[in-house]
C-alpha cells in the first residue's frame, strides 16, 4: 500500500515541522512524556485534568495548579487539591466526567490508570501526558515539561532545580558516611518492600544507606518475616495506613534478635513523604537521613 | 409438542420493549445529566457537542456492549442448563472462562497492549474449549455427567494457575487483573463482535429449539424420539462455548447473568426452549445494561463494578420468583 507508507513517512516529518517551525502567533508547546510519545499543544493547557494524586501535587508544584480543573480520589495535596472536581478513582475513571470538564490535556499514569480508558481518551483526541517518574531527575523532568506544558516555566524551573539541588547536598553529605543495611516495609499484610530500581531505594541510597532486598527481581515484592530475619538489617523503615501510624512496626518487637529491634532502630516515615514520587520526596528523604543518622550515633 | 402460546408471545415483545427501553435509559443516564429531550436533539444530529461525544463515543457503545454481553452470558447459561440437565450449570460451568482468564492474565502480566489481552482471552477460551472436548469423549459413550465432571476438574486446574500468576504479578498490574476478573464493561472496546455472534447463534438455535425441549428430557429418551443426542450435544456445547468466550472476550468474566436469567424466565415462562432462548438474551442484555448504567451513576464519579449490581438486583427477584412458584 504505498499510500499508507507514503503517510507513514509523512507523518513524523509532520508533526516535527508542526513541533519545530509553527507559524507567526501560534506558540506551539511539545515535550516528550514518560512513555517516550510527543505530546504537542497548540497553545499552553488552560484546563488540566490529573489522574493520579501524584501527578495533582506534582501540577501544583510546576505552577500549574491554577489549570487543574479535575482530579481522582485521594487527591489530597496541596490542600486546594481536596475541592477539585473528581473524575472517579485512579483505578476506575468516570470518562463522561472527564469529557464534560472539556479537557485540553491529561496526565494519566500507566501503571495505576486502566489503559483501555486512556486510550479511549486519547481516541477521543483528548491530548494525553503518561507519567511515570522512576527516578529523582525524573521528578525534576517532569516538572519542568509539566511546566512547558502549562506555560508556568519559570515556576517549575525553580521547583526542578530546588529539588536538584536539595538533593545534591544530602548527596554530598552521606557521601562518605558509613553505610546502614535498611529493610522497607512498603505493606504490612502480605509484607511488601522494595527493590533497588524503586525511587524509596534511590532515597535510601542517597542517605547512605542499603536495600537489603535490592537485588531481587521485581520493583515491588511479597516476602516473608523469616527473610527479614534472615537479612537482620540494622534498621527497619515502615510506612503505614496514615500519615501518623506506625503500627507496622509494632510485630517486629516480638523478635529481640534483630539488630534493630535491639537498638530501637525502627522508624515510621510517613507514607505521603516517601511513596509518592512528587518533590515532598525531598522532606521525606531527609527525615530518612536523620533516621539513618541516628542508628549510625547507636552504634 | 403445541405451538407457542399467546402468553409467550407478549413476553417475548414485552422483554423486547423491556430492551429497548434498558438502552434508552443507558443513553440518557451519566454523571453528565441529559433531559430526554436533550438526548433526541444529540441523536438527530442538533444539540451540544459534548452531549453527542458522550453519547456516540461513550454511553452507546458502552450500553451495546453490556447489552450484548448479558445476551451472550444468558443464551449460553440456559444451553448449558439443557445440555447438561443441571440447574447449578452457568457459562463459565465448563472452565470457558478459566481459560480466557489464564491467557488475559498472562498477557496482561507480560505487559502486552490492551487488544492483546482481548486476543489472549479469546484463544484460551478456545483452548479449554477444545480440552473439555477432547477429554470428554473418552472412550466410553457420551454422557452430561461425563462432560460436566472432565469441564469442572479443568475449571479448578485454570483456578490454580490464575492463583499462581496472582500470587506472582507485581503490585501494580493486579488491580487491572482483579478487575478483568470481576468483569468490568469499562474495559469493553467495541460492541461488534459481540453482536456478530449473538444475532446469528439466536437464530440459528430457533429451529433446535424443539429437539432442545426433547434433549432437556433427557438423552434416553431423546434418542428414543429420534432425536441424534451426539452430534446435537456437541452442537449445543460449541455454540455456548462461542458464546461465553466472545462474552468474556468483551468484558471479563461478569458473573451471575448466566446462572439467574434462564431460571427466572423458567419460573415465569415454563421450559419450552424455544421461548427461553430468546427470552433469555433479551433479558439477560436487559438486566447487565441496567446494572451497568446504575454501577457508573450510582456513586458518581465513583465507579462501582457491575456484578455487585447485577447481583443487588438479580438477588432479590430471584428469590421471590422462587418463593412465589409452585
Amino acid at each position: 500500500m504505498p499510500f499508507a507508507r507514503l503517510r507513514n513517512c509523512l507523518l513524523p516529518v509532520l508533526t516535527l515541522a508542526l513541533c519545530l517551525g509553527s507559524g507567526p502567533g501560534r506558540a506551539a508547546v511539545c515535550v516528550s512524556d514518560d512513555a517516550d510519545r510527543q505530546v504537542c499543544l497548540d497553545q499552553p493547557a488552560s484546563r488540566i485534568i490529573a489522574l493520579s494524586p501524584g501527578a495533582t501535587e506534582l501540577l501544583f508544584a510546576a505552577g500549574a495548579g491554577e489549570q487543574v480543573v479535575g482530579a481522582v480520589s485521594f487527591s489530597d495535596y496541596p490542600p486546594a487539591a481536596k475541592q477539585l472536581p473528581r473524575v472517579g478513582s485512579y483505578k476506575r475513571l468516570d470518562l463522561e466526567a472527564v469529557l464534560a470538564l472539556a479537557p485540553d490535556l491529561v496526565i494519566a499514569w500507566s501503571s495505576g490508570n486502566p489503559m483501555e480508558q486512556v486510550e479511549r481518551l486519547q481516541a477521543l483526541g483528548v491530548p494525553v501526558y503518561i507519567s511515570e517518574p522512576r527516578r529523582f531527575e525524573e521528578i525534576s523532568t517532569t516538572l519542568e515539561r509539566l511546566a512547558i506544558l502549562a506555560g508556568t516555566e519559570a515556576v517549575g524551573q525553580g521547583a526542578a532545580d530546588a529539588l536538584r539541588s536539595g538533593l545534591e547536598s544530602l548527596r554530598q553529605r552521606y557521601a562518605e558516611a558509613a553505610p546502614v543495611t535498611v529493610f522497607y516495609q512498603v505493606w504490612e499484610e502480605p509484607l511488601m518492600t522494595i527493590n533497588n530500581a524503586h525511587l524509596i531505594s534511590e532515597a535510601i541510597r542517597v542517605c547512605g544507606g542499603v536495600n537489603v532486598f535490592g537485588e531481587l527481581g521485581a520493583l515491588a515484592l511479597k516476602i516473608s518475616r523469616e527473610a527479614v530475619l534472615a537479612k537482620d538489617p540494622e534498621a527497619i523503615i515502615a510506612g503505614g495506613m496514615g500519615e501518623e501510624d506506625p503500627a507496622w512496626l509494632d510485630p517486629w518487637k516480638q523478635f529481640p534478635s534483630l539488630r534493630a529491634v535491639k537498638h530501637d532502630n525502627l522508624f515510621f516515615v510517613a507514607p505521603s513523604s516517601l511513596q509518592r514520587p512528587t518533590p515532598k520526596m525531598l522532606a521525606g528523604t531527609r527525615t530518612l537521613c536523620t533516621h539513618l543518622d541516628t542508628v549510625r550515633a547507636r552504634d | 409438542m403445541p405451538v407457542i402460546s399467546a402468553r409467550s408471545v407478549t413476553a417475548l415483545l414485552l422483554l423486547t420493549a423491556l430492551g429497548g427501553l434498558s438502552l434508552l435509559l443507558a443513553m440518557t443516564l451519566g454523571s453528565v445529566s441529559m433531559g430526554l429531550e436533550a438526548w433526541w436533539r444529540a441523536m438527530t444530529g442538533t444539540g451540544d457537542p459534548l452531549f453527542r461525544e458522550l453519547i456516540f463515543s461513550l454511553r452507546a457503545p458502552r450500553a451495546l456492549a453490556a447489552f450484548a454481553t448479558g445476551g451472550l452470558l444468558a443464551l449460553a447459561g440456559a444451553l448449558m442448563q439443557v445440555l447438561l440437565r443441571n440447574p447449578l450449570a452457568d457459562p463459565y460451568v465448563l472452565g470457558i472462562s478459566g481459560g480466557a482468564a489464564v491467557g488475559a492474565l498472562a498477557s496482561m502480566l507480560l505487559g502486552l497492549g490492551t487488544a492483546m489481552v482481548s486476543g489472549s482471552a479469546f484463544a484460551g477460551a478456545l483452548l479449554s474449549t477444545l480440552l473439555v472436548f477432547g477429554l470428554a469423549q473418552g472412550r466410553g459413550s457420551w454422557t452430561p455427567t461425563r462432560l460436566l465432571l472432565t469441564g469442572v476438574v479443568i475449571a479448578a486446574g485454570w483456578g490454580a494457575v490464575i492463583t499462581f500468576m496472582l500470587s506472582l504479578s507485581p503490585a501494580d498490574r493486579l488491580p487491572g487483573m482483579l478487575y478483568w476478573l470481576m468483569g468490568d464493561l469499562s474495559y469493553a472496546r467495541s460492541p461488534w463482535l459481540a453482536w456478530w455472534v449473538l444475532v446469528p447463534v439466536l437464530v440459528l438455535t430457533v429451529p433446535l429449539g424443539r429437539s432442545l425441549n426433547v434433549l432437556a428430557r433427557g438423552p434416553l429418551q431423546a434418542a428414543a424420539l429420534g432425536v441424534a443426542v451426539k452430534p446435537l450435544a456437541w452442537l449445543v456445547y460449541g455454540l455456548a462455548s462461542i458464546l461465553t468466550a466472545v462474552a468474556v472476550t468483551t468484558a471479563g468474566s461478569v458473573g451471575f447473568v448466566g446462572l439467574i436469567v434462564p431460571h427466572m424466565l423458567r419460573l415465569v415462562l415454563g421450559n419450552d426452549q424455544r421461548v427461553i432462548l430468546p427470552a433469555s438474551a433479551l433479558a439477560g442484555g436487559a438486566l447487565l445494561t441496567v446494572a451497568d448504567t446504575l454501577a457508573r451513576t450510582l456513586l458518581a464519579p465513583e465507579q462501582l463494578p457491575v456484578g455487585v449490581i447485577t447481583a443487588l438486583l438479580g438477588v432479590p427477584t430471584f428469590l421471590f420468583l422462587l418463593y412465589r412458584s409452585r
